[in-house]
């Protein structure tokens, strides 16, 4: 895995560096490794020298296509890689009207799912000194001898039910895709929530949302998140005050996850990027599961030509109310 | 509306905001007064220009600051002023009250209902069972701003 993960890292250094030296783009949108070893940061790349430090691995958890809302303030023509979830929020953007699609070029990654190292630390027992990888199973090294476990077990959340590892969207396949996963009940934390008496499920978020520190990264790291001025920061109606009130707390993240409704790509990155672990892909998913219910079947993300189903209508629409 | 607030004391009387359309509702609520009709003071009618204005932050923004339930109420579907906005409100509501009921709100606080503005029976009808319901629930605590509820 280790020599051929190096093998993929080579196909897409020299893809990229084609079109970024050749000159049709003037930046490229990849990773390149942290500080640590389990961190995989974005690298905006503009030079030979920049793309020697361009990695794929797995902690490239990140979505790139966000990113592209400013650099493409600063570029004519943007490169960008893509795994499965940010080609979906490519798409996202690209129905938003917040990117040209002229202006970019996108270097499709199928991606075998990112690890959680929250998880691998958890499993060492301590912080392992690395990892290596072999066909679905990951060694983990640490002071007292390898450890094997199941990749499955310690991937990241967004990525153990995701179904569409395969960019939908691409100008270049730099490597061969992964197929279509078989869908596990990402909808499941959400019935278990539904089957709950109503306090009970009020209790729940009251604790869950509590925590909330109202940073927005969760804000910051979405794809649909994309208006140029946040329902968060307007002075009037002013929505949300600085100080702490748990029902602010209820307004910003219902808000959030209604702004979402028919346009989440179900790509996790609020959940991953919340520093207490709010799990907000619940809410995110009890809206997708509603209007696949309501509205008929509809993933955001995988057609840019699909019409969302809030931006439309049917005059036989079935509602969540009486209509007596 | 603050006298509402007051819930610790035995007589406690809901508060609920009902967001009425222009063109069909809130004509029905003048139907219903000008044919004296009678329904709850409980009710405080906000009059919008069609159920497509509402934004799910006004409705959030009632139960911060009181409101014990909250009735959308717009023309039926076909008969909008404006052609679709209550066919666009009855995907966005629907959505928005499930979530509302998602995040442990009771399924009676939220409401959506269509009144015609021929329908001042069905207004009256319609404000007296919402009250009447709200009642029977009690008075809201989930998601009231503790800063307002002093303020009475």
């Amino acid at each position: 895995m280790a020599e051929r993960n190096l093998d993929n890292i080579k196909i897409i250094r020299e893809a990229v560096k084609q079109d970024l030296l050749g000159g049709r783009i003037s930046q490229v949108l990849g990773w390149e490794k942290g500080h640590y070893w389990w961190q995989s940061r974005p690298l905006f790349a503009r030079s030979e020298a920049d793309l020697e430090k361009l990695t794929w691995d797995s902690f490239c958890g990140i979505n790139l296509s966000r990113y592209l809302l400013e650099e493409l303030k600063d570029h004519e023509k943007v490169g960008v890689l893509v795994k499965g979830c940010d080609a979906r929020a490519f798409n996202r953007l690209l129905q938003d009207n917040m990117v040209k699609r002229e202006q970019v070029i996108l270097y499709g990654l199928p991606c075998p799912g990112m690890l959680d190292y929250n998880r691998l630390f958890e499993e060492a027992g301590a912080v392992p000194s690395g990892i290596a990888e072999n066909n679905g199973t990951v060694i983990l090294k640490t002071g007292g001898g390898d450890r094997e476990v199941k990749r499955e077990d310690v991937m990241l959340d967004k990525c153990r039910e995701c179904v569409y590892p395969d960019p939908a969207a691409y100008d270049q396949m730099l490597l061969s895709p992964q197929g279509e996963r078989k869908a596990a009940g990402r909808f499941k934390p959400v019935e278990e929530l539904e089957a709950m008496p109503a306090d009970e499920r009020f209790a729940y978020w009251d604790k869950e949302l509590s925590r909330c520190l109202r940073c927005y990264a969760c804000r910051q790291a979405c794809p649909f998140c994309s208006c140029r001025e946040c329902f968060v920061e307007q002075e009037s109606p002013r929505w949300q005050g600085r100080a702490y009130q748990p029902s602010e707390n209820f307004m910003f993240h219902l808000v959030r996850a209604y702004h979402g409704t028919g346009r989440c790509i179900d790509c996790g990155e609020c959940e991953r990027s919340c520093p207490v672990n709010i799990p907000l892909q619940e809410l995110n998913r009890k809206l997708i599961k509603d209007i696949n219910e309501l509205y008929g079947d509809y993933e955001a993300g995988l057609d840019a030509e699909a019409e969302p189903p809030l931006l439309t209508y049917r005059p036989d629409d079935p509602a969540a109310f009486s209509e007596k | 509306m603050s006298a509402a607030l007051n819930e610790n004391t035995a007589g406690w009387e809901p508060l609920i905001v009902s967001f009425c359309c222009n063109w069909c509702s809130y004509a029905g609520g003048d139907l219903a007064g000008t044919s004296r009709m009678t329904y709850p003071a409980n009710v405080k009618v906000i009059r919008i220009p069609c159920s497509g204005r509402i934004n799910p932050m006004f409705v959030l923004r009632a139960f911060q600051r009181g409101a014990d339930g909250v009735l959308v109420a717009g023309c039926h579907p076909g008969d909008c002023h404006y052609t679709s906005g209550n066919y666009q409100s009855r995907r966005r509501l629907s959505a928005f009250k499930r979530l509302v009921e998602f995040a442990g709100f009771e399924p009676e606080r939220f409401e959506v209902r269509w009144i015609s503005s021929s329908e001042g029976d069905k207004f009256a009808e319609e404000m007296t069972e919402m009250t009447e319901k709200i009642k029977a629930l009690g008075p809201n605590r989930k998601m009231r701003d503790a800063r307002w509820q002093s303020v009475i």
